[in-house]
């Protein structure tokens, strides 16, 4: 951890992030070490979404595209040690990546830079670490190690068959020329050990079986790790859905814990068919709020069911159980500041977006850990958890469009979550307000619903 | 409580006792039910939180290892999060069953024990066994800490067997250590304030204990075993291994905080900051006045007097001649505590300010008097006074929102090497005490921090101990003051009674000046010391606390 050099002792008064992560001092690479398909870059990109939820800067700097740039479509002896002009492009693609980081870092754009390359060797690692230390930045390396041969070959087919340098090809060829190529590779791995003792480093083997955490420098390097513990790559989908109409729906009423309404009866007697049209079969858990309208709407579901606090819709403290007009009407103020800041506005007694984030976190690490799981929660909570799969930014998720009676389903993959939306035919209102509107409840326009909808479609 | 313990055990086990003040580490008291904890995020009908299981933890290693300081340092931080969590230490129910000046039988450890000694072993296990299965069964118990040796890894897998048949998840953390000097500072740690060794010279301690080590307990497997859960924590945390460990977001989450732990011994101090020229106003952030820089002046130069002070004790009592850890002054971002601590950064010490540690924010009362937010706000006062630790004013925060705000400040005061001095807003001040001293969530907003007293926080295995620093000469207008606070019905500190002889003051009367009685007839501004007749205590006399560390069972 830097020190603040006695007698600096004013410095900017700096907000802290959502979480209160105490990140201003550090700076840190997360250095990814590891053989080809073994999941670096899946990690890469989802710590880097991670960090964004909880409002900390990150960025990945993936030395495959800088080579990418020179050698679009390499074979696999391309990688192969005898090959010095292989060697010496994949060495300059690795500077060029360290250079761009070391650059955005020094423009301090950001607090956390993930190197994501394969990093094999002990002489590549200690460069890095050499190169990072030289600018005040903290090196974190993490390495994921995986001998299990079928897992390797389903992530193979899974994700690099379909990689940008294979574009075109046969899949079957592609496979096997990257088998060929991590072949290559393997004859120069090595794994970290002993010799690295005085690195910051995570070892995760046999996707976090066994984790080897060693020297870990400071709180935010804690935080990356026990992320990175819940993480798991079985093929998974989550699934949600807020609640059936309720009566204070009906009402344009927000808050409460209102029963259902007839229609939203009707949507809980159909969300079982629903889920099997989209489930494909598979075992799932639901986790409910504990208010009464996402419990009435799942209790014809015959999985296990959990009941979350966490989930509770977003508190709107005095608010609670007016109507948009009212709040326009008796805290005119209020309703125009949430509308410049909805994100951080916070009802008088209640919570803001980023208060709910906070409270999230512990469901998101649970979501990370779990399989199959239906959400059945409320809007301002399934926008916040959305925004975490779909990697939506904060001034756009509190304004996103969830409609009542229609199930969405997530299925996170290597470069992105995939998400189908099954609506239910079961009619309801609208309980979407756009910004600066009038206060009421309205259907956004199809050019509303596009700026929301289509720009925030894949998980990059 | 009761229900827990046997008699003998109970008359022989000072350690467990009633929460009975905030003066006191309750990190023993057997947590109570139906109170959210200071940081618990929410409330489940089972008690249990994170939809994870019982679980039960065992430690494994050597003695001297940090084991007992690990099980505690734990329990608080589970707690604190609302987890229900109890600590057994194997030691206390050997001591108890052997009673005072008795000691277990030679062989009592080895593999090889005779039939008497064996006997006695299992009697010992059978009762802490029975009271964490009736902890986990009928108190609504979610973690039990076992804290024992557990040396050998047949008995690893019978244990995590026999608390898998009654649906409860084994979690090992074993403590590890390669570097002889950690072993070295434990045992003169340990020795200290273990119970074990009451009443023998510390010579004698440090021999007995090395020779415990290799003598007592021959036999020792390090855990390698692959379908069993389990932490390994090498060199006091340096290095951890981490076997299996993917079953539940608290096994996840406990790992996270012991990657933030340290064995290692260390002294944190609170101190409020100076008075300011605008006392009243939250926004303006304003500077010191000339009254709070005299006030710094003296906070500096009292503390390191102090600590020069312990450090010539420590000398004295044959340590080395850097006998103290280094400090470090934690402020918040605030210009009055960063001004506050400008002295000491002119004495050398480094000065950190962390964002985190800003005051609560007081909202809507910002620059109000009581009076104007018991006309404005009636029912907002109701509700403060119905639960002043989880109540917010409007676009005010809780001491709850502020515990939660700084969990990140916990872990790192965890991961601190060196001796920390906070110098903070009285509601920060509140909450981190809380968190060391394992308080209630209710009596937190009630904790007093005068400001002519430092408050020192030190460690021990077992408990944690408080102690107070007299800072002499301090204008008695200032003493109390917390007029930035939300005046009510949190109340500023009173002075204390009448100062001690000596530095260290007994810990000032828990008044309940300046809470308002229901009803609205309560001073707007308390006498100082007075205490509203009628009000009674709502927490008992407290401990008087000596210059030195503390044996808790005294």
């Amino acid at each position: 951890m830097t020190r603040t050099p006695t007698g600096d002792l004013i410095r900017p008064n700096r907000k802290t992030n959502g979480v209160g992560v105490q990140a201003e001092d550090t700076r840190i690479c997360v250095v990814m070490v590891g053989l080809p398909a073994r999941g670096k870059s899946l990690i890469a990109q989802k710590v880097t979404r991670y960090l964004h939820w909880l409002s900390i800067p990150s960025k990945i700097f993936n030395v495959g595209q800088y080579r990418r740039s020179e050698t679009p479509a390499p074979s696999a002896s391309f990688f192969a040690t005898s090959n010095p002009e292989g060697e010496r492009l994949r060495r300059a693609a690795a500077e060029a990546a360290v250079n761009d980081m070391i650059k955005w870092f020094q423009r301090g754009a950001g607090l956390i830079a993930i190197l994501d390359a394969t990093n094999s060797t002990k002489e590549r690692r200690r460069w890095i670490q050499n190169r990072c230390a030289a600018e005040g930045i903290q090196t974190m390396f993490v390495e994921s190690k995986c001998d299990d041969p079928d897992l390797i070959m389903s992530n193979i087919r899974e994700v690099k068959a379909t990689s940008p340098d294979y574009k075109g090809q046969d899949p079957e060829v592609a496979a096997q020329d990257f088998l060929a190529r991590i072949q290559n590779y393997e004859k120069v791995y090595e794994t970290i050990d002993e010799d690295e003792l005085d690195l910051t480093y995570v070892k995760l083997i046999d996707v976090g079986q066994r984790v080897i955490i060693n020297q870990i420098k400071d709180y935010l390097q804690s935080r990356v790790v026990y992320y990175l513990m819940n993480l798991h790559i079985k093929p998974r989908s989550i699934w949600l859905s807020r609640h059936g109409e309720s009566t204070f729906n009906l009402e344009g009423k927000i808050g409460g814990d209102a029963d259902i309404s007839e229609r939203g009866e009707a949507y809980a007697r159909s969300l079982p068919d629903l889920v099997r049209r989209c489930g494909d079969g598979r075992k799932l858990t639901v986790w409910t709020s504990t208010l009464k309208r996402t419990i009435q709407t799942a209790r014809f579901l015959t999985f296990e069911k959990l009941e979350w606090k966490a989930l509770d819709e977003l508190d709107s403290g005095v608010c609670d159980g007016l109507t948009y007009a009212d709040i326009e009407e008796q805290y005119p103020e209020d309703f125009k500041a949430r509308d410049e800041d909805k994100y951080n506005y916070r009802y008088l007694g209640g919570e803001s977006y980023r208060d709910v984030v906070i409270r999230l976190e512990p469901i998101i690490m649970e979501l990370e850990r779990s399989e199959n799981i239906l959400i059945v929660t409320h809007q301002a909570i399934l926008r916040c958890i959305y925004a975490y799969f779909m990697n939506v930014a904060q001034e756009k998720s509190p304004w996103m469009e969830v409609p009542l009676h229609t199930l969405i389903k997530l299925t996170p993959k290597a470069y992105s979550t995939h998400e189908e939306r099954l609506k239910a035919d079961i009619p309801a209102v609208s309980t979407w307000r756009g910004k600066g509107s009038s206060a009421k409840h309205a259907e956004p326009t199809d050019e509303e619903r596009n700026s929301m909808g289509k720009n925030v479609g894949s998980g990059h | 409580m009761d229900t827990l313990l046997t008699a003998d055990i109970m008359a022989n086990s000072p350690r467990v006792r009633r929460r009975s003040s905030v003066y006191v580490d309750a990190i023993h008291d057997l947590p109570e039910k139906e109170v959210m904890a200071p940081a618990q995020l929410y409330s489940t009908e089972s008690g249990r939180l994170f939809h994870s299981g019982r679980i039960v933890i065992a430690t494994v290693g050597l003695p001297a290892r940090g084991k007992t300081h690990i099980s505690v340092a734990l329990a608080r931080y589970l707690r604190w999060l609302g987890v229900k969590t109890h600590v057994f230490h194997l030691g206390d129910y050997r001591r108890a069953t052997m009673g005072p000046g008795t000691d277990v039988p030679k062989d009592y450890f080895h593999i090889n024990a005779s039939p008497s000694s064996v006997l006695l072993r299992n009697k010992i296990l059978k009762k802490c066994r029975e009271d964490i299965f009736h902890f986990l069964d009928h108190e609504n118990g979610q973690v039990a800490i076992y804290d024992a040796v557990n040396a050998i890894s047949e008995g690893r897998r019978a244990l995590a067997k026999e608390f898998a048949k009654h649906q409860v998840q084994t979690l090992f953390i074993e403590s590890h250590c390669t570097d002889e000097r950690i072993i070295e500072d434990n045992v003169r740690n340990v020795k200290i304030s273990s119970p074990d060794y009451k009443g023998w010279s510390d010579e004698l301690a440090v021999k007995d204990y090395l020779a415990r080590l290799s003598a007592r307990i021959p036999h020792f497997e390090t855990m390698e075993e692959q379908d069993l859960h389990w932490v390994k924590l090498i060199n006091a945390g340096e290095r951890v291994v981490v076997n299996n460990c993917a079953f539940g977001y608290l096994s996840q989450r406990i790992v996270f905080y012991l990657l933030n732990l340290h064995t290692k011994p260390r002294q944190t101090y609170f101190a409020r900051a100076g008075t300011t020229k605008h006392e009243d106003s939250y926004k303006a952030d304003a500077a010191l006045s000339e009254e709070g820089k005299d006030y710094a002046r003296k906070l500096t130069e009292r503390l390191i007097k102090h600590r020069e002070q312990e450090r010539q004790a420590l000398i004295d009592r044959g340590g080395p001649e850097n006998a103290l850890v280094p400090m470090t002054v934690w402020t918040s971002t605030r210009r009055r505590t960063i001004e506050t601590g400008q002295y000491f950064a002119k004495n050398g010490y480094a000065v950190i300010p962390r964002s985190q540690m800003s005051q609560m924010n007081p909202g809507v009362c910002e620059k109000m008097s009581e009076k104007r937010i018991r006309t404005e706000y009636p029912d907002e006062v109701i509700k403060h006074e119905a639960d002043p630790y989880h109540h917010r004013y409007p676009r005010a925060e809780s001491y709850h929102d502020l515990a939660v705000r700084l969990e990140p400040i916990i872990l790192e005061l965890e991961r601190e090497q060196n001796d920390v001095l906070i110098i903070a807003h009285e509601s920060v001040l509140r909450v981190l005490y809380g968190y060391l001293m394992a308080c209630n969530a209710a009596d937190i907003p009630k904790i007093e921090f005068p400001r002519d007293e430092i408050i020192e926080i030190i460690p021990a295995s077992y408990n944690n101990e408080a102690k107070r620093i007299h800072i002499s000469d301090v204008p008695e207008n200032i003493i109390p003051g917390s007029p930035e606070n939300i005046s009510i019905p949190v109340p500023p500190s009173v002075p204390p009674s009448v100062p001690q002889s000596g530095a260290i003051t007994p810990l000032p009367l828990p008044s309940g000046a300046g809470t308002p009685v229901s009803g609205s007839q309560s001073p707007a501004v308390p006498e100082p010391g007075s205490r509203p007749a009628g009000t009674p205590f709502t927490v008992p006399q407290p401990l008087n606390l000596k210059d030195t560390h503390i044996d808790p069972s005294s």
